[in-house]
């Protein structure tokens, strides 16, 4: 029985009981969103792992990070480094986006080591096989698909992004209205091509129901990809996004009453001015399923610091109803991220989350919040690194300290210290 | 010479309003107009010989500052200087030399030297500073003194001066009543407040505030007032002490433009994301849309080691929201001071913040610029990315130490670029990867 449908049931599972406890919410509360489908518990059945998180409606964001190999650089035990600083860094789940070397050993490293969720998009590893095996990525075969995602599945991955939200019907509304970065989505662009060489529907489209029932047996939670997502401001809300989102929303549709747990997946370049309209649009075309984003990016020009774009547009997004950030890391847009990149990724989208869970909820990061306020006012420099999203420049700080507080302006005699006494504050 | 803002009501376009509008891509009109309302300022001291001018307002692109200074013993004035530099090379559009202790009047004016940029100070620093030398206490400054340095500072060529016009005992008693988490957040403000609670007297800018403006009209100096209480935690973001500072700072705005001076006004802080937009509008409407100089805004207190991310996406709502210029904020906030790569990353993240605000905000400029490099992207142009991205230096070499070793132009995707597959079906490229 799947998560979905034991809420449906009535029953309260143990998955259910955990999310409620770290959430500081009634297990009720989140029996019923999974039920109705505005929160999903990304937890394989074949896999045991030590933390379980809840994503969704009332619900703390959570953090997502991608790790895995590229054709260029397939070495798995930097990928294990970068799984390990991350999740020290305080993710909350992975993506494994392995392209080259060993993907199935890759992934399995991953599903090891992880303790958090793992997800993974099969159809790089169906389509980089295809190219080993065949020749060309658009020799593959609708079956190779569907045997990678069983496999994965089988593996023990606890959510997995599918770009079945993509057919030509939007590949025409793509063509005729045109855009500047067409297909940005790797997923999306292996597909595309397979669909215009082969001249065939997208089969994950097309045998929808294959594919649930596949999630299903493992209870892996679908997470719809958007395979034509905007890749600069200027395609943000063009026709093709929302034909795209449309196409998902009936997906989500198909899944819910599958009971299949199911999220979805969006952008990537959005303008700040486009936030609360992306949001909005999502949650009422899918059924107020939880949003997956990447970002958002709120501009094009800063490569180098996507992190930072990604941060900005992340929390705006997270205020307008956004579930779950899916990092950027300062290498996006020119090469595979290095530990400390990953690191840097989690920590900035971190504080976007928190940002936003403060605003969204007021419960728990508020508090958070105040008592930093705090000590900061009390001048207790290990409870401000107790209470950091990232502790590790505080540590460094008060190693260097050399414990003068001799006021730089007023050397013994402080004014600023006669007003601390006036606060009471001294 | 005739003050810019009462040339602008009289309706004389000035060289500087020339210089700034072909900068910005408005017309000359347009500069005039907005300076007469005192919705644009431009920042430029008729001592400060070779600064070029900047406009700072409603309907042009937002504007960064970084904050340098001397501050004690462990600081010096060619690491300040160099410091002024790199922020320079980053893109700020203007510096503050915020030095409260050692040989402050040489940096200054080597600052004023060392860059074309408009640089704006905090006099209260060094009235203080002086005091404790010369009295043995800052609490025995003098109000003389003060003016002293608020002159001798203008009279050297700063473009802008910080001052707590607004910091009143009224405005303290409330704090104190009301229990602000964090009232000591200002710097200055919180020396200006013990100088006034120890001397049992109101804030001598608030009271000799026609002094204040008599100075800055000698100079065509432009008034920035600080905010002694600017909120330094969430919890006390929108408290009755922010707002009636804010109130009487309305006041003053007023006031200071019928002198003919040109006024804006500095904010926050730390500010909960869903208080931004409320914070701005109540500036923008007790403040009769004066420009907004924000601080970050913070989003959330618990970033330290962080806050420049923290403060880019404060900085972005702020700036699509309406404040116009932002203070950069460091790595280094709320740790210590921050070396030259911190200044350069706080440079880059206000810079980022201000150009998502533009953009969402529709600014040509902007919206050209997202597109320039997107259409770069699509070309798999790697030499027009790098010269577009907003530093270009850090791209190129985060490119070349994550790529560059590869035989792939970009190792993220290496061989499956999404870009490279989909152009041969749908552009007209037609190199072969499947």
């Amino acid at each position: 029985m799947t998560q979905v449908l034991a809420a449906r049931a009535g029953k309260i599972t143990e998955e259910m009981e955990i999310v409620a406890a770290q959430e500081n919410v009634d297990v009720e509360f989140i029996r019923q969103g999974v039920a109705e489908g505005t929160i999903v518990i990304p937890k394989n059945k074949k896999r045991d792992r030590s933390k379980i998180c809840g994503i969704g409606k009332g619900l703390d964001i959570k953090v997502n990070a991608l790790i895995g190999t590229s054709s260029d650089r397939d070495q798995m035990e930097m990928e294990a480094r970068k799984l390990k600083a991350a999740e020290e860094a305080g993710c909350h789940s992975f993506m494994d986006l392995s392209t080259g070397g060993d993907i199935d050993g890759m992934r399995r490293q991953t599903l090891s080591l992880a303790s958090v969720a793992v997800g993974s998009v099969p159809l790089y590893q169906a389509g980089v096989e295809a190219i080993r095996k065949r020749g060309s990525i658009v020799e593959m075969t609708p079956d190779d698909m569907f045997e990678t995602i069983e496999k994965q599945a089988a593996d023990g991955l606890d959510f997995m992004a599918i770009h079945s939200a993509l057919n030509f019907d939007v590949l025409k509304t793509l063509q005729k209205t045109g855009r500047v970065t067409d297909v940005v989505s790797r997923g999306g662009s292996f597909m595309t091509g397979w669909m215009f060489h082969n001249q065939k529907e997208n089969p994950l489209y097309e045998q929808f129901d294959r594919l649930l029932a596949i999630m299903k047996e493992y209870d892996v939670v679908l997470s719809v990809g958007d395979a034509i997502r905007p890749g600069s401001t200027a395609d943000s809300l063009d026709q093709a996004q929302l034909k795209g989102l449309m196409v998902a929303g009936e997906l989500v549709k198909k899944a819910l009453e599958a009971g299949v747990q199911v999220m979805v997946e969006g952008p990537g370049h959005v303008p700040l001015n486009h936030i609360e309209t992306t949001m909005l649009l999502q949650k009422r075309l899918c059924y107020n399923v939880p949003y997956y984003i990447l970002g958002f990016l709120a501009t094009d020009i800063a490569p180098g610091y996507d992190h930072i774009t990604g941060a900005i547009g992340g929390a705006y997004a997270g205020m307008c109803g956004a579930d779950f950030l899916c990092y950027l890391t300062p290498a996006e847009h020119l090469g595979l991220p290095t530990e400390e990149d990953v690191r840097a990724g989690v920590v900035a989208t971190r504080i976007a989350a928190h940002a936003a869970n403060i605003s969204r909820r007021r419960q728990g990061a508020w508090e958070k919040d105040l008592e930093m306020a705090k000590a900061r006012v009390a001048l207790d420099m290990d409870r401000q690194i107790e209470l950091a999203i990232n502790s590790d420049k505080l540590l460094e700080a008060k190693a260097e300290d050399d414990g003068d507080q001799t006021c730089a302006v007023c050397g013994d005699k402080c004014a600023a210290q006669v007003a601390a006494e006036y606060f009471g504050i001294a | 010479m005739a003050l810019l803002r009462n040339s602008a009501l009289q309706g004389t376009i000035t060289p500087e309003m020339e210089q700034v509008a072909q900068k910005e891509g408005v017309s000359p009109e347009f500069i005039r107009q907005k300076v007469a309302e005192g919705k644009i300022v431009i920042l430029r001291n008729t001592n400060h010989h070779n600064v070029v001018p900047v406009a700072i307002g409603d309907g042009l692109q937002t504007k960064v500052s970084a904050s340098v200074g001397l501050y004690g013993r462990n600081t010096s004035i060619s690491e300040e200087i160099a410091k002024i530099k790199v922020a320079a090379e980053a893109g700020t559009d203007a510096i503050m030399d915020l030095s409260v202790s050692g040989d402050i009047d040489t940096m200054r004016k080597e600052a004023l030297a060392a860059t074309s940029k408009p640089l704006g100070t905090l006099p209260l620093y060094q009235a203080l500073a002086e005091a404790s030398q010369k009295y043995g206490s800052s609490l025995k400054m003098k109000v003389e003194d003060l003016f002293e340095v608020i002159e001798r500072q203008a009279a050297d060529g700063v473009d802008f001066l910080a001052l707590h016009c607004g910091t009143t005992m009224d405005v303290i008693e409330r704090a104190k009543r009301e229990g602000r988490i964090d009232p000591l957040v200002s710097y200055g403000g919180s020396h200006l407040i013990g100088w006034m609670v120890h001397n049992g007297k109101e804030n001598p800018l608030y009271e000799n505030f026609d002094r204040v403006l008599e100075i800055a009209a000698k100079y065509d100096v432009t008034v920035s007032f600080a905010d002694g209480m600017r909120p330094g935690c969430l919890a006390d973001s929108l408290d009755g002490a922010q707002v009636q500072e804010l109130v009487i700072l309305g006041e003053l705005v007023q006031r200071t433009r019928e002198a003919g001076v040109q006024v804006m006004v500095k904010g926050p802080g730390h500010v909960p994301l869903d208080q931004l937009k409320a914070t701005i509008t109540l500036q923008k409407s007790l403040c009769k849309g004066a420009p907004y100089f924000v601080f970050g805004p913070l989003v959330t207190d618990t970033a330290a080691g962080y806050d420049h991310i923290s403060a880019a996406i404060g900085g972005a709502i702020s700036s699509w929201a309406g404040a116009e210029f932002l203070c950069y904020v460091t790595p280094a906030e709320h740790i210590g001071l921050p070396d030259k790569d911190q200044v350069r990353q706080g440079v880059v993240a206000a810079r980022i913040a201000a150009h998502c605000g533009d953009l969402a905000k529709g600014m040509p400029e902007a919206v050209k610029w997202d597109l320039e490099m997107s259409l770069a992207r699509r070309e798999l142009d790697w030499e027009k990315q790098i010269s577009l991205a907003i530093d270009p230096v850090t791209t190129e070499r985060v490119w070349k130490e994550r790529s560059g070793d590869f035989s792939s132009k970009c190792s993220m995707c290496g061989q499956y670029c999404a870009m490279e597959i989909v152009s041969q079906y749908l552009g007209n490229d037609k190199k072969h990867v499947c």
